[in-house]
């Protein structure tokens, strides 16, 4: 396999325990800076702090995006109408039996796991192009569905949802939504570095070779997809009961590309990648959406060019610049002593 | 391009009876019904389905010789739309100013449609160069999925490049012909859509010629079954790709330009006739021109019948819950060919 391939590279972090060192005390960093960012000027700001809200949501949202498109190779192009699917639920539920919001996001996950179960059920026979474009057309679907029972979900007049703190203040929104990003984060890595993820990793490289080992694919697909779906409602809750309002543009094939953009250009299968990487993107495309208000969509190019870049030129994302760097260093601290490149499986 | 040959092998009867020919049969019994209960319904459907077909067949195109799923192509008949706007505009103007210019008012549309496909085409050979090129030199690895998320991004930069440029304002015109509409099946339809009709039907004709009778199709057909066959054959890959990319956006540019009074231009135009060309070409099997076509009047049919009978708002469930079912029986589409190992990736 060459640096080159596009495909997820396996982590080699549990063959090495040094390097699993540092990825404890680079992650440890990260969180500890992510938890006082909001205290650093010019993060006090309520614009900054409502950004970075949004920031963590999408990181959470790619990381979820991840799961499947960079491990099993399936590219849900529904996934904006998983996260509305779990908004409405959620907000629905909320909205007219008064419940909870905390229970409201977990029934958002449940219901937009099961349905995304049945789609997985229904779609992920076919592979590849013909599962990413199906799941397109349910995301529409639902979207239209979302649009249509106007008696339900009152369409584009949109409906309104309680809030889940008793504040307005973006602070606590940030901690909540860093909490749930921690736990994405954690749970799905978790899954990635066990034996089912593996079984992920087997299916999204080679279909064949992992059918030939005694692998049932539709099973792990369905699994890995379901899960992936389920987070994406979680998410979609926490959406809801932070913006209040809910209409079915949430479910908007742009959205999908937005964070498949996010979880690209972090680099696809690893996870932490796109959580990373979402911090500075989403702040950044909000800063030049503020500071070009006149000139639309200015933003979005720069999104959209930045996306077809790394897709030719870099498939790797910002996780294999991060990869790059670090083997970069261990190349020049190990130089003459040995030869590097037989000690790295994978690499 | 091999299901025609396909068919001819199998017997009469048993071609007759497979479960594709049900399909299409019952669409087309459905339809001669509707002449005489609702013949309105026939009507929209020829209509809008000819203008389909000309999205779905470019986009067949693209994906049975490069493989490549544009998810871009609403944005070429976006382009084609902005194209023809910007070029009909001062000819209508002056077609106001000169009204017994009988010639001209006959005319005057077509330059503005010429003007979009070429453009289109341009654009088309733009994107083979810049960006399909580099990146199938780099690395073919996984090149189906890469290349529906390289054009995904490429319909991002278009959609808000068009609003960078020229805004979010609506360009619309409400009619190419000025003249009274005409009665067909005892439906009064409009010239426009009469004429966008037969616009679709020549040049799906010229289209069909040219990959049949000419050399240049025929190589292209030939990509499109074997890459390094024909590679052998001394046919330059290159070429072909740029060709058929041009082509294709010529084709979706040809359409924006020729729906312009129903679809004013506006830099979100392309969505739902990107929708419509993908439920298509999946409905009919990725890669096969012909089943396209055929594939782009049901899909016609049912929005149509959608509009009629459920409400607006329901055009694209409808086709959606249809085509979710014919895929559980026919995973690989109505008119699916046994190349599935290219694309299975």
């Amino acid at each position: 396999m060459s640096t080159e391939r596009a495909t997820p590279v396996a982590d080699t972090n549990q063959s090495r325990p040094r390097a699993r060192r540092t990825t404890a005390i680079a992650s440890v960093a990260l969180l500890v800076f992510a938890v006082v960012l909001p205290f650093i000027p010019p993060f006090t700001g309520q614009d900054y702090q409502r950004w970075l809200v949004g920031a963590a949501l999408m990181a959470a949202m790619a990381v979820a995006f991840d799961f499947t498109a960079g491990y099993i190779n399936i590219v849900n192009f529904g996934f904006a109408a998983f996260v509305g699917v779990g908004a409405y639920t959620s907000g629905l539920l909320a909205a007219n039996l008064g419940i909870s919001p905390w229970i409201g996001m977990v029934a958002g996950g449940v219901s937009a796991g099961f349905i995304g179960l049945l789609t997985g059920m229904l779609t992920l026979r076919l592979r590849g192009i013909y599962a990413a474009v199906m799941t397109w057309f349910v995301g529409l679907a639902l979207m239209g569905l979302a649009r249509n029972m106007t008696e339900i979900t009152r369409g584009s007049l949109g409906l309104n949802v309680p809030l889940l703190l008793d504040t307005s203040d973006n602070l606590p929104y940030y901690y909540v939504i860093l909490g749930l990003l921690v736990i994405t984060l954690g749970v799905l890595t978790a899954v990635t570095r066990s034996d089912l993820g593996l079984a992920f990793r087997a299916i999204g490289q080679n279909l064949q070779a992992a059918k030939a080992s005694g692998i049932n694919p539709t099973l792990f697909l369905v699994v890995n997809f379901t899960l992936s779906c389920a987070f994406a409602g979680v998410l979609g809750g926490f959406y809801a009961h932070y913006y209040g309002i809910l209409t079915p543009d949430v479910m908007l094939t742009s959205h999908t590309v937005e964070v498949l953009a996010v979880a690209y250009i972090g680099g696809r299968g690893t996870l932490w990648g796109p959580a990373i990487i979402a911090f500075p993107l989403t702040i950044g495309v909000e800063l030049l959406r503020t500071q070009f208000a006149n000139l639309p969509g200015l933003h979005l190019v720069l999104y959209g060019i930045v996306l077809i870049l790394v897709m030719v030129y870099w498939p790797t994302g910002f996780a294999g610049l991060v990869r790059w760097v670090r083997d970069w260093f261990e190349r020049r601290r190990e130089g003459g002593r040995a030869a590097p490149a037989q000690a790295q499986p994978g690499a | 391009m091999t299901t025609a040959t396909n068919l001819r092998s199998v017997p009469l009867a048993k071609r007759f009876l497979s479960f594709t020919w049900i399909v299409i049969g019952l669409v087309v019994l459905a339809m001669v019904a509707f002449v005489f209960v609702q013949p309105s319904i026939v009507v929209d459907t020829l209509v809008t389905g000819g203008m389909w077909a000309l999205m779905a067949g470019g986009l067949a195109l693209v994906f049975g010789v490069m493989n490549i799923p544009n998810f871009a192509h609403g944005e070429f008949f976006m382009i084609g739309s902005l194209v023809a706007f910007t070029v009909f505009t001062p000819i209508q103007n002056w077609m106001l100013e000169n009204p017994d210019a009988a010639l001209v008012q006959v005319v005057g549309p077509f330059p503005g449609m010429v003007v979009a496909a070429i453009v289109g085409f341009g654009c088309g050979v733009l994107m083979e160069g810049l960006l399909f090129r580099p990146l199938r030199k780099r690395s073919r690895d996984q090149w189906v999925m890469n290349t529906f998320l390289l054009t995904a991004g490429v319909s991002v930069v278009l959609v808000n490049g068009n609003r960078l440029l020229f805004g979010n304002d609506f360009r619309g015109i409400t009619r190419y012909w000025d003249v009274k509409p005409i009665e067909i099946l005892g439906v009064p339809i409009s010239v426009d859509r009469a004429m966008v009709f037969v616009i679709a039907m020549v040049t799906l004709a010229v289209f069909a010629v040219f990959l049949q009778r000419t050399r240049t199709g025929r190589s292209m057909r030939a990509v499109s079954q074997d890459e390094t066959g024909a590679q052998m054959a001394g046919i330059g890959l290159n070429r072909v790709f740029m060709l058929t990319m041009g082509l294709s956006c010529a084709l979706a540019a040809l359409a924006g330009a020729a729906l312009l009074f129903m679809f004013p231009s506006f830099p979100d135009v392309g969505v739902q006739p990107l929708y419509l060309a993908w439920y298509v070409v999946i409905l009919a099997g990725l890669g096969n021109v012909q089943g396209a076509i055929v594939g782009a009047f049901i899909v016609a049919f049912l929005q149509t019948l959608a509009v009629y009978y459920v409400g607006l708002g329901w055009v694209d469930v409808l086709p959606t819950g249809f085509i979710i079912l014919i895929l559980l029986f026919k995973p690989s589409g109505l008119f699916g060919s046994e190349v599935k190992g290219v694309w299975e990736q």
